[in-house]
């Protein structure tokens, strides 16, 4: 089973290659639904260039429910909340998209190289925050509640849903092993 | 920690002033002690501080994380939410 090791100041991550295919496949889809190729895949809030070509009109409350999730409403009050999204939104899916992207090039480097293996010196707290992502994105796919558990536990081993429910707690066991590290 | 203790003594003057207030919402995913991470990393608060409030946010629903002026709650809800928090702000009701 893969784990996040602490080596000195660092941390690092061994993985076998059916791990990083099933990862690296997580981070791509997400990242494709994070709209990676569209005009925020290089959106930096701290660029004049940026700042001047974004169209706070565009951005709208995402119709998806996962986008939804990951990118939510900061007021309750519809308004406010549209105009806060106009313009924070473009920042809070470009931090996303950077750590997802982070993750995907050490994952690469494994399925490349087409072997299991340890990604050194990883970031940690870029990990945390991607591994997040990618169980919030699952969890909203799965509807999962306080008693998904006992469900997946229950379902018989030909239901479609089965190996979805097995990655997600996967990801769970795996961000709750690198938080035993780091708290 | 200095800096906890100016976080977490909110006086009334202070609330008054600045009537602004970060919730935390619980969701089922968000690991507990992903949460309590989260709220030491973001916020500075103590291990017990940060336990203390995400298990308010598990048992009760909720939890007001932090007070002060619109534009630090905002900061605050977009910290929150880059780290997959479900969090919102609004203006603190008791006032």
């Amino acid at each position: 089973m893969s784990s996040f090791e602490k080596v000195g100041d660092g941390y690092s991550l061994d993985l076998t290659l059916d791990e990083a295919h099933i990862l690296i496949n997580l981070v791509e889809q997400l990242l494709e639904l994070l709209g990676e190729g569209d005009f925020f895949h290089h959106y930096d809030s701290s660029d004049p260039l940026a700042q001047l070509l974004v169209m706070p009109s565009e951005i709208v409350t995402p119709d998806d429910p996962v986008l939804l999730r990951l990118l939510p409403n900061a007021y309750a009050d519809p308004e406010a909340a549209s105009d806060f999204r106009r313009y924070t939104e473009p920042q809070l899916r470009g931090s996303k998209q950077k750590n997802l992207r982070l993750v995907r090039e050490e994952l690469t480097i494994l399925v490349d190289e087409n072997h299991g293996g340890v990604i050194e010196e990883l970031n940690a707290d870029v990990w945390l925050k991607a591994l997040n992502d990618l169980r919030i994105a699952l969890s909203v796919r799965l509807e999962v509640t306080e008693d998904s558990f006992e469900k997946f536990e229950l379902l018989p081993d030909e239901d479609s849903q089965k190996p979805v429910y097995a990655v997600y707690f996967w990801l769970g066991w795996l961000q709750e092993n690198l938080l035993g590290l780091l708290l | 920690m200095a800096k906890t203790a100016i976080k977490e003594e909110v006086s009334i003057s202070e609330l008054i002033d600045r009537p602004w207030i970060t919730i935390v919402w619980d969701d089922p995913v968000n690991l507990m002690t992903y949460v309590t991470h989260v709220f030491i990393k973001l916020f500075g608060f103590s291990k017990e501080r940060a336990h203390e409030l995400m298990m308010q946010v598990h048992v009760e629903g909720r939890a007001v994380v932090t007070s002060g002026t619109r534009e630090e709650m905002e900061r605050d809800v977009q910290s929150l939410h880059e780290n997959g928090l479900w969090a919102t702000l609004q203006r603190d009701d008791k006032i």
